[in-house]
């Protein structure tokens, strides 16, 4: 370690006086050789008007890097001006800009500080705003007409204002398109969307059409709407293959430059900051003259640069990592500081799913309930995260800390004397409140209820083999001495998770597998690539899989359900436009039918959701462990001031397009 | 007029080789239980979460016709042999659909083969001279520190090697930056300059792993030469050491090594994943893990008809110089 | 056997002490009866070496120890397999074609140079991907397989090549010998070095790419093996958090079984010579 610091201290000592030689070119986190060679370079390859640009930027960045530290990022930006996110996948698209050409990586800060959504997400209130749109949407009686005002003051960044015509154009390009994805979706729904004056636009709908903000607008991640620039794209034969290398953008930052290897991409803010969307909309400046978003590859080097203070900001990262990395830089930091340094809060639990078109017995809630109480829910814990992690209970929808306010507590009474008639004439009430107290004792966690009931969640599925016993039973399986049978046959179960991607469901289900493996039942466990798993999850072709067709964003659960409509169901085998779950069940369904009519704000449609939460809870089409539980390192060297837990302004979703408005709130260091 | 019968020979067993090879390579992925248009729509809606049931059966019935899946096997077949094998047009490719998915390997192409052919080559160099000395002068302490050296290096796993170098140099001395960072923007200079920077470990890398086995191969080729009769001959008629070493034994050794040599070259198309990986260099050796692991039909073929072609060519080319080398074999 | 002993040098001595302890380790001490090490919680996580567990336990509350045993075992087995299949059918179809010539000579050649040409790893990728919830030993082995034997075969038809034109051949010929017999007495002997230490590369060249796959997270994921070893203290971030002996000990026990694999054999070639030399 020592020598460590000593060559740090000899590498920014050579720099600085490179610096004060004048001869320093940009990038200066190397060693003395390679700078001289740039310089050498850069002098040879004068005559060309490319390396004459480079000098200018060399001088440029040399004198404002005299008044700060002087350290340079490798991209020839001052690192104190540059914010340096991770994005988790290059592209193989460099230069590919425009969303509506298939391929282009969105999550690549192109919809993190460029798109303009019509709505955008509030995570920490859980409510939607307008960003192209002042406000939300005005519709008629029976949600067929729809007014939409647009905000006055965006500017694209070549100037021009952005109008009503701009978002009707976009509406109208998407649907005259057919090579664009969502083309015949719109076409499924949109009547007709035309600008009334400069800032109103009047958009009809075929049918009732309720949640037209929802649908349009961000809800998880981002959303496939973005508003393009009129002026540009109807001068564009085919939007579908147009690449957009210098876009024209409304978000607050423009490219500056990316690698054609699709490694990086160098973000400058807008100079009209007050023009630009964020500008507009909260009238706050983005601190941050440069976003340089970078793929930094596998977990050793994704930890080492952060420690090295390379990156500011990483995606999502395993406990292990990030305590090593707390270890090691006292600079970084997580939602929480101390344990569970996780934020609960991402909307999809993981746990397991039954391919209940598989037939008996993956389609009876029996030998479901049977797999839940086998298992000791406190070991799997420890073994996904550590113990960290909110326990979310309620199949397919995820409890976050809006779940668990919005349902999960007014319904407790309910979930505490839920009954599970166990086949032998006896019942067992599965619900466990104890399981906070339980992890807070084992981890030496001190708290008061409502603490610890944040941390952990207001309970879990109690672990009792006897119970399990009776209900695999039940569902019509054999105990014999030699193991389990069913239907005459040795019952072997199989496991898939996919690999190498999601820590979080993969462990989930290992932990699943030594589980049943120690209850007695045979088990196989495989991982598979993302194609496989893929095409697996929606044809069925599994029978125990960590897939997570989970969520909850809103108060209103339409979204996240409407998948669970049994109509939808195809053969196994099959791909359907449903879950790949297949469950079948009538009432479920009907409620999904009912919901599609309601109004997401009103009365109805929260007691259709209570009603909903009810049925698979009695079901249990998914058994999930906890909600989304993400670590999301932060390094406060350069900038400070990130949403954490004591400071939750917003949630710490980076790769979201909300990404822009959490950024205003940086402050550097 | 015997070598041109061999040459014709040796060119048929050259076409029909890459044809056996794309044809396997055709076919297999396509046998596979996954499905590209699953795995993007999978890959859409697994970051925005649940998507519209509507939405999703629209999307998927674009995409098919997209990406050129409707029509029968056989027909896919005819146009990829016809496209593909004779004019390189491997067709868009599936997940950045529709950048044609041999243009996007042409841009990775020059790293990969940059790194891993001038490394594989100095490899060899290295590991066969190291192999020489140890197997023919093998009781000398040298040969025996040198190849002790080598038994050691080889074994090692290569992602421990390369974690090791990266661990080290690039961390706790910070000499090299930990990821390759390309910057292509600020004039030939600082791109030369950041390339050459990044370069140096994935290089150092495939160095130390490669050199050990062309070390042990040869020394045990050596070796078993140095004990032939025309060698013993030789020594008893007071030729050097230095004459015998490289007119007889090396002469006679390094034949396999050529064959082995050219194949080891193909390889590195493949082998590179793992470098590509652990130092973030660019390469089609993620190219063709990310291919294989999201079903891209198009971009597989595409790597793997080049890498085939590649080795074919270059074991075609060994094949017809070697009796220039070995006077021995004759065509037949 | 005494006489070998003493006749045997310090490279064949020490080689054959290395991997015979291995082969104890994998094959006979993996029989005494103990826990199935997979499972997890079995014991306290995250403990260091102790009288109990000589090598800690995992993050996962697995005994290390055990852990490697399995690990040395399931690999020599994955490794043996690959390698003798390898071994053989190379050397089998290398001499074959190299001797007969002809229409055979061609046929055999498009067949190997076929599975030479097709990058293995991509294909091993693919394959892994395919074997879901089946993967055994024995599968992930011949499908390692598959891709050992092309080389050999290729490097000993030219081999074969070479000899065929030698002198002490073309006494052999003209003396009325078979080309089987010629094979047999008079090439294989000569092979048989270049086989042997092929053997040994076959062996390791299996482990590293079984270790390959698993380090891409494609091995079963229930296979014992020391690359999924490594890989699982990589993923639970072993060399960070300092757990040295988890992700240490199936690196350092792959490293001295090669060296002791490799020892056996140039001690043995040394021994050939010093016999011959006599």
């Amino acid at each position: 370690m020592r020598k460590k610091l000593v060559s740090i201290l000899m590498a920014s000592a050579m720099t600085i006086s490179l610096m004060a030689c004048g001869g320093g070119s940009a990038p200066a986190t190397g060693t003395d050789e390679s700078a001289g060679t740039t310089a050498e370079s850069t002098e040879t390859a004068g005559d060309t008007t490319e390396a004459a640009e480079t000098t200018q930027e060399t001088t440029e960045a040399t004198a404002s890097s005299d008044t700060a530290s002087g350290e340079m990022t490798e991209v020839g930006t001052p690192r104190n001006e540059t914010l340096i996110v991770e994005t988790q996948t290059p592209t193989d698209v460099p230069g590919q800009f425009n969303t509506y050409m298939q391929g282009t990586t969105t999550g690549f800060g192109i919809h993190q500080l460029m798109s303009a959504m019509m709505w955008e997400m509030d995570t920490a209130k859980g409510e939607q705003f307008g960003e192209v749109a002042d406000g939300m949407p005005e519709s008629n009686a029976d949600f067929t007409e729809h007014t939409v005002k647009i905000r006055q003051g965006i500017k694209w960044s070549d100037g021009e204002d952005l109008t009503a015509d701009d978002v009707a154009f976009t509406f109208n390009m998407i649907m005259n398109t057919p090579n664009i994805g969502a083309s015949d979706y719109y076409n499924s729904i949109f009547e007709s969307v035309e600008a009334t004056d400069d800032y109103t636009v009047l958009i009809k709908t075929k049918e009732s059409f309720p949640r037209l903000a929802m649908k349009m607008g961000v809800t998880i991640w981002g959303n496939d709407l973005r508003i393009v620039p009129e002026h540009i794209y109807s001068k564009v034969d085919d939007p579908s293959t147009f690449k957009d290398e210098n876009p024209v953008v409304a978000g607050p930052y423009t490219v500056k430059s990316f690698d054609p290897l699709g490694k990086w991409v160098l973000y400058e803010r807008r100079e009209d900051w007050q023009n630009t969307t964020v500008g507009v909309v909260t009238g706050k400046q983005c601190p941050e003259k440069y976003v340089w978003f970078r793929y930094l590859g596998d977990d050793t080097t994704r930890q080492m640069a952060m420690i090295q203070n390379e990156v500011d900001i990483l995606c999502e990262v395993t406990p292990e990592i990030l305590t090593a990395m707390m270890s090691s830089n006292d600079k970084i930091s997580a939602w929480y500081n101390e344990f569970p340094y996780a934020t609960s809060d991402d909307p999809c639990s993981k746990g397991l799913a039954f391919s209940e078109g598989q037939g008996a017995p993956y389609d009876n809630p029996d030998f479901r309930w049977g797999i839940a109480l086998a298992m000791n829910f406190d070991e799997i814990s420890m073994n996904i995260f550590d113990g960290a992690g909110r326990s979310s209970p309620f199949g397919i929808l995820c409890n976050t800390s809006a779940f668990q306010e919005l349902y999960a507590k007014p319904m407790l009474s309910w979930f505490e004397d839920f009954e599970l008639d166990l086949g032998d004439g006896t019942t067992f009430k599965p619900w466990d409140s104890e399981y906070k107290n339980r992890m807070a004792e084992k981890l030496g966690i001190t708290g008061d209820d409502a603490y610890l009931e944040d941390m952990f969640g207001v309970g879990c599925l109690k672990y009792n083999p006897e119970a399990a016993e009776k209900l695999l039973i039940k569902a019509g399986l054999e105990k014999k001495d030699d193991g389990w049978y069913f239907g005459g046959e040795p019952f072997t179960i199989n496991l898939t998770y996919l690999a190498d991607t999601e820590a979080q469901a993969g462990r989930g289900v290992q932990a699943a597998y030594d589980q049943l493996t120690k209850f007695g039942l045979n088990c196989n466990i495989s991982s598979e690539s993302s194609a496989t798993w893929d095409a697996n999850g929606g044809t069925g072709n599994y029978e125990i899989a960590g897939y997570w067709p989970t969520g909850f964003i809103t108060k209103d659960i339409y979204s996240q359900i409407n998948g669970y409509d049994a109509d939808l169901i195809v053969p196994l085998g099959e791909i359907g436009s449903g879950q790949g779950v297949r469950w079948n069940n009538k009432e479920a369904t009907d409620i999904i039918h009912k919901l599609a009519k309601v109004s997401p704000d009103s009365d109805e449609a929260y007691e259709l959701a209570q009603e909903f939460i009810k049925i698979q809870f009695t079901e249990m089409p998914f058994l999930a462990f906890h909600s989304g539980v993400k670590f999301v390192p932060t390094n406060s060297t350069y900038w400070g001031n990130y949403p954490n837990a004591d400071n939750a302004y917003n949630g710490p979703w980076w790769w979201w397009s909300c990404f822009k408005y959490i950024m205003t709130e940086f402050t550097t260091n | 007029m015997k070598f041109r019968t061999y040459f014709l020979k040796r060119l048929g067993t050259w076409a029909l080789t890459i044809w056996i090879g794309v044809t396997f390579i055709f076919f297999v992925p396509r046998m596979f239980p996954s499905d590209p248009v699953e795995s993007m729509i999978g890959q859409i809606s697994a970051r925005s979460g649940s998507m519209d049931p509507v939405q999703m059966d629209a999307l998927r019935r674009s995409l098919r016709v997209q990406f050129g899946l409707e029509g029968s096997l056989m027909e896919q077949y005819t146009t990829f042999l016809w496209k593909g094998l004779l004019h390189f047009d491997f067709g868009p490719s599936l997940m950045s659909y529709p950048e044609p998915a041999g243009k996007i390997i042409s841009t990775y192409l020059p790293y990969t083969v940059g790194l891993s052919m001038i490394s594989t080559l100095l490899a060899w160099i290295i590991g066969n001279l190291i192999g020489l000395l140890a197997g023919f002068r093998k009781n000398k302490r040298s040969s025996k520190i040198l190849e002790g050296i080598a038994i050691c290096l080889y074994p090692i796993p290569y992602f421990i090697v390369a974690l090791v170098l990266q661990i080290f140099f690039a961390y706790i001395l910070g000499w090299f930056p930990l990821t390759t960072t390309i910057n292509s923007f600020q004039g030939f200079g600082v791109f030369m300059a950041s390339l050459i920077k990044s370069s140096i470990l994935p290089a150092l890398s495939l160095l130390l792993v490669g050199t050990g086995w062309w070390i042990i191969s040869m020394k045990s080729l050596a070796a078993t030469t140095s004990e032939e009769d025309y060698v013993l001959y030789a020594r008893y008629r007071g030729l050097s050491e230095g004459v015998i070493g490289t007119k007889y034994v090396l002469k006679n050794s390094i034949l396999t090594q050529v064959t082995a040599l050219a194949m080891s070259l193909g390889g590195v198309f493949g082998g590179s994943i793992m470098t590509e990986i652990i130092f973030g260099y660019p390469g089609v050796g993620t190219l063709i893990q990310k291919a294989i692991l999201q079903s891209d039909y198009n971009m597989i073929l595409g790597c793997i008809t080049i890498s085939i072609v590649a080795i074919s060519t270059a074991t075609l080319i060994v094949d017809l110089v070697y009796p220039f080398i070995d006077p021995r074999i004759r065509y037949s | 056997m005494k006489k070998f002993w003493k006749n045997a040098n310090f490279a064949l001595k020490s080689g054959l002490i290395i991997t015979a302890i291995f082969f104890v380790i994998g094959f006979v001490v993996y029989l005494i009866p103990h826990a199935d090490p997979f499972n997890f919680n079995t014991y306290q996580p995250k403990l260091g070496a102790s009288a109990e567990h000589f090598l800690g336990t995992t993050s996962m509350g697995q005994d290390v120890l055990w852990l490697l045993i399995e690990a040395i075992h399931n690999s020599l087995v994955i490794g043996l397999i690959v390698a003798t299949i390898g071994t053989v059918v190379g050397v089998f179809v290398g001499l074959l074609s190299g001797f007969a010539g002809g229409a055979l000579d061609r046929v055999l050649m498009v067949v190997t140079d076929t599975f030479v040409v097709i990058p293995s790893l991509p294909i091993l990728i693919l394959m892994t991907s395919l074997m879901k919830g089946t993967s055994t030993v024995i599968l992930i082995a011949l499908v390692l397989a598959m891709f050992a034997w092309a080389w050999p075969s290729r490097q000993i038809r030219s081999m074969a090549l070479t000899l065929k034109e030698r002198d002490f051949i073309q006494t052999a010929k003209f003396s009325g010998e078979g080309t089987v017999q010629i094979v047999v007495t008079e090439i294989l002997p000569f092979a048989l070095t270049w086989s042997l230490s092929n053997f040994m590369n076959a062996t390791l060249n299996a482990i590293a790419s079984e270790s390959s796959l698993a380090v891409l997270g494609l091995s079963p994921a229930n296979l014992i093996s020391l690359g999924n070893m490594i890989q699982w203290a990589r993923e639970r971030n072993a060399i960070f958090n300092k757990q040295w002996l988890w992700i240490g000990s199936p690196i350092v026990a792959t490293i001295v079984m090669f060296i002791g694999l490799f020892l056996l054999i140039t001690g043995y070639n040394d021994y050939l010579a010093m016999k011959r030399g006599r």
